[in-house]
């Protein structure tokens, strides 16, 4: 929303420099984002969060200005509607659970032309079109005092009957502005007899609008149902200044005011009088509400007390007439102050008024929970495990979640992927069955500039072929040019020995043109995550080193000879493999007893045993 | 002949690597490349290799020997590198060191083990949540209900529901890490302090302060009397933690439908120092933690009762946090792998 300070001190005395004052405004919930000078005065753009619609106005930002700097706002003044001379017919028919207030008027006998220069300028500095003075006069008013207006050409409604209805969907609408849309259902229509002349709350039609020809006007305020609005503007994809107050919630007691301030412009600047009674149809009174608000609450949710005038003061400025009895305040919310439904919103009320930054601090006090939460996760484990990657050379990386089909290796078909309906592009369409496909693509991103490159992820992988099935699982993966097939395997046995999980590494690993790849799902790991250490004495009596040789078939797995070999005795504390050359390899074996030194004849019958059974079980025999 | 050059290279090479010392590498060293040594002493015979033969003999040969001479000179290296040499010997010591080749822990790891470290010092713990969300816990349950003006400002990426049972729309990626504010509150009862880092999704074209898919720290804490200035007080111990104790904060009000009174807090742009930047829109104030005193209407889906007790929730931009912290002008820095930016953390 822009805002011309000299717009703005028609209604509100300024004292405040245009930087202090955008501050300010940005502390009370008006964000400046910029103050722009022009040749002749100076603007501000501010971002209206959703819940302030009376902000989409300077009448709004003006009454902010004046709680902040705590003065009254002067109103424009307003004439009282006159009695008309002539009467002009018209039957509306309308329905209040889908327009709850039409209020409007005719006015007859305008000269529709080129608007006064004044209005001109300010339309401009508002980043308006001026289109003629009718049209500029609506614009202008809602801009003023934040109700949107259309005027209706009243000799182009045939038989002079306006039917507020719903859409059925699938209707052709030309609007103001050239553009024909198909209306979604629901969408809320005014028609005449014959064509649909209105697009309710969110454009007028261009077979009913104000044009040089015209001479006789309805000019309608109304108030619509935001959901309504929201949703056709949103099936259309068609937004205007005119729905966004809509869809947040107009002042549904705006609309006489409204109308006055209208109908005294048009008759000021395009001549003609008014040409019927006042039309307001509404089935509810849209009366301000009360609030009540506790003195003693605010200052506990606040943390500060702040003295009971201060707090009438500042609700006072924001036009909220307090009325304090015994320790509680009761407020009367004026209608254009939606937001404004609950204790805690007048609580906020008077916390941004105060000034946040006027705050003290403090830490809290109270008891710290300590009871493990539900989803709790351990941060720790994260962190050991990515050291150990670090420690070997390996590199961090976060990638997208989001990949698209063309990323996708010919074993994964996208239809086998959860998908997004919506994506911001082709290229981030699908969510990733597996961290392999970005970190090939980061690998080869760094092969230029890089001969050694070791890469890791640690980020959650989506598995299902569709919602009902759809998993989210945390992998670990990696890859590697640098070191060899028994590294990567060590790292993940490094790994595995440290969190405690009796696995083997072997079905993780992956060999590729580029490296050693490895992927392990580390959701998995951590469900079976053992911390636990448990100190094992050093041994009192000294171990028994030997080598041995053993020549066998190379298609003989080692696993296979090591955990023979282990199984032979319980003083065999450890076994290695040594080297490998063809058929033959080389194991080291420790042996240990816990309570004795070991014997050269005890050693011997173990390793007799050995032989024997690797003998038997896989024809194997000691090298000479 | 070539079974004889791969014995020759394969003892030659396990004599040096077992060498003690350089008086013994000068004796392998003549043993197999000397004169007489084994190596010289066998490529005189190559004239009785048949002539067609010569050529990939000669080429075995060379390598051998280039093996032989590489592995002497890496030992000749190391030798001459043991501290008990060191001193012995003219060594130049101002050359640089050799560095260990570890690896580099993405930066946003490194920036969020440390808020998780901060937020433990004052009892909260960290949970973790599914990307994979109800639109019940992204919105309805954060008090914003289908049609609320607020969706606008979180644009959804919605999931393909076809083949499934679920309704389209009722399944998205989440657009914030609140979510767990439903989830755990309605498991536990007072007090609670939660962190909840993790990834959110929204539609949203991407820029150097955009991005779709960013990461973000959730917290939230209930108890009996929980206040408006606690939130303001965590908030700036938090960032004087991460950012240095002169690090500059403001506060504006915002408007949140899951708080109330709703606040947003600024940072200093430290790219500009405050001088205005195209990462901070020229402002030279980023916005960085949005929070809030915890709505009733929240609390009450939880099962809490907002007259007994209160809270606050704040989320902090993770991702934004990081590159201030760093100042880095892009955020898409932080997706992006390239090695050079990753060995700089």
């Amino acid at each position: 929303m822009l805002a011309p300070l000299s717009w703005l001190k028609e209604y509100v005395d300024i004292t405040l420099t245009p930087k202090e004052l955008g501050e300010k405004l940005t502390e009370v919930g008006l964000g400046c984002e910029k103050i722009i000078k022009t040749s002749d005065d100076i603007i501000f753009e501010l971002e209206i969060t959703p819940n302030r619609p009376d902000c989409l106005s300077i009448i709004g930002i003006a009454r902010e200005i004046a709680a902040i700097e705590n003065k009254k706002i002067k109103f424009p003044e307003l004439k009282n509607f006159l009695k008309p001379i002539k009467s002009l017919p018209l039957i509306i028919k309308t329905d209040s659970s889908i327009n709850p207030r039409f209020t409007g008027i005719i006015i007859s006998g305008i000269k529709v032309k080129e608007s006064p220069k004044w209005l001109k300028d300010r339309l401009v500095k508002m980043n308006q079109r001026s289109i003629n003075n009718i049209v500029d006069i609506t614009n202008y008013v809602m801009l003023e005092l934040g109700n949107p207006i259309h005027a209706f050409d009243y000799d182009k409604i045939i038989d002079k009957t306006m039917t507020v209805s719903q859409a059925k969907g699938g209707e052709k609408f030309e609007s103001v502005d050239d553009i024909t849309y198909h209306l979604p259902k629901d969408a809320v229509i005014i028609s005449d007899k014959e064509k649909i002349i209105d697009l309710c709350g969110i454009k007028g039609g261009k077979n009913s609008g104000t044009y040089e020809e015209t001479i006789n006007i309805l000019i309608r305020v109304p108030v619509e149902i935001s959901n309504l609005v929201r949703r056709t503007s949103q099936a259309l994809g068609l937004r205007s200044d005119a729905s966004s107050i809509f869809e947040r919630g107009v002042n549904a007691n705006g609309t006489i005011d409204t109308l006055k301030r209208t109908v005294d412009l048009v008759l000021e600047l395009s001549g003609g009088e008014v040409a019927s009674d006042l039309y307001d149809i509404k089935v509810q009174d849209f009366k301000p509400w009360k609030l009540k608000l506790r003195i003693d609450r605010l200052n506990q949710i606040l943390g500060i007390t702040i003295p009971t005038g201060k707090i009438l003061k500042i609700l006072e400025s924001l036009n909220l007439s307090p009325v304090l009895t015994k320790r509680i305040i009761e407020a009367t919310i004026p209608t254009y102050r939606n937001d404004l439904k609950i204790e805690e919103d007048l609580i906020e009320e008077v916390a941004r008024i105060y000034g946040y930054n006027n705050f003290p601090k403090t830490l809290p006090n109270g008891i710290i929970p300590t009871n493990e939460i539900p989803y709790f996760k351990d941060y720790r484990a994260d962190e050991k495990v990515k050291n150990i990657l670090k420690a070997d050379g390996f590199s961090e990386i976060y990638t997208y979640s989001l990949i698209g089909e063309k990323d996708l290796p010919k074993e994964i078909n996208s239809q086998d992927l959860l998908r997004v309906d919506n994506p911001v592009s082709r290229d981030f369409e699908y969510l990733r069955p597996t961290l392999k496909i970005n970190l090939l693509k980061a690998f080869s991103q760094n092969k230029s500039n890089f001969e050694k490159i070791s890469l890791f992820e640690m980020g959650k992988i989506y598995y299902g072929k569709n919602l009902d099935e759809a998993k989210e699982i945390y992998f670990l993966s990696g890859i590697t040019n640098s070191k060899n097939y028994f590294e990567v395997k060590g790292i993940i046995e490094t790994i595995f020995e440290n969190f405690g999980i009796k696995d083997n590494p072997t079905k993780y690993i992956e060999i590729l043109d580029e490296g050693i790849f490895f992927e392990l799902n580390y959701s998995e790991i951590l469900k079976n995550v053992n911390f636990n250490k448990t100190f094992k004495p050093l041994p009192k009596y000294p171990p028994v080193l030997e080598d041995l040789s053993i020549i066998t078939g190379e298609e003989i797995k080692t696993a296979d000879l090591i955990s023979e070999i282990k199984n032979q005795s319980s003083l065999i504390a450890n076994v290695s493999l040594l080297d490998q050359f063809e058929n033959s390899r080389t194991f080291h074996i420790i042996y240990q007893d816990k309570n004795k030194n070991l014997t050269g004849e005890e050693v011997a019958k173990i390793r007799e045993k050995i032989l024997h059974k690797l003998k038997e079980k896989f024809s194997a025999a000691l090298k000479e | 002949m070539e079974e004889e050059l791969m014995q020759i290279k394969n003892s030659a090479v396990s004599m040096i690597i077992d060498a003690p010392n350089q008086k013994e590498l000068e004796e392998i060293k003549l043993q197999f490349l000397g004169r007489s040594g084994k190596l010289t002493l066998t490529l005189k015979e190559i004239t009785k290799v048949p002539v067609e033969k010569r050529s990939e003999i000669g080429k075995l040969a060379n390598e051998v020997k280039r093996t032989i001479e590489k592995t002497l000179e890496e030992k000749y290296f190391t030798l001459k590198l043991k501290f008990s040499s060191l001193r012995k010997q003219n060594v130049d010591t101002t050359a640089p060191g050799i560095k260990p080749a570890i690896g580099h822990l993405h930066p946003m790891t490194q920036v969020l083990y440390e808020v998780v470290d901060v937020f433990k010092s004052i009892g909260f713990q960290a949970a973790d949540g599914p990307e994979i969300e109800t639109d019940y816990y992204n919105f309805e349950a954060l008090n914003i209900p289908k049609d609320h003006p607020a969706r606008d400002t979180q644009m959804t990426l919605y999931l393909d529901t076809r083949n499934s049972k679920v309704n389209p729309g009722e399944i998205i990626l989440r657009t914030q890490t609140s979510t767990m504010q439903g989830r755990v509150m309605e498991k536990v009862k007072p007090p609670v302090r939660v962190i909840v880092p993790g990834k959110n999704f929204r539609y949203e074209q991407v820029d150097s302060s955009h991005g779709f898919e960013f990461w973000q720290v959730e917290g939230f804490m209930v108890d009996t009397n929980v206040k408006l200035t606690d939130l303001f007080g965590t908030i700036e111990y938090v960032l004087q933690k991460l950012m240095g104790k002169d690090v500059k904060l403001k506060f504006t009000t915002t408007n949140f439908p899951f708080v109330e009174p709703g606040v947003d807090t600024y940072i200093q742009c430290s790219i500009c120092k405050g001088k205005g930047c195209s990462f901070c829109k020229q402002s030279g104030w980023s916005e960085i933690m949005p929070a809030g005193m915890i709505h009733p209407n929240v609390l009450k889906a939880a099962g809490y009762d907002s007259q007994r007790v209160s809270g606050f929730a704040f989320a902090i931009g993770l991702s934004r946090l990081v590159t201030l912290r760093y100042q880095m002008n892009d955020l898409r820095l932080l997706t992006n792998p390239d090695l050079r930016i990753l060995e700089q953390f």
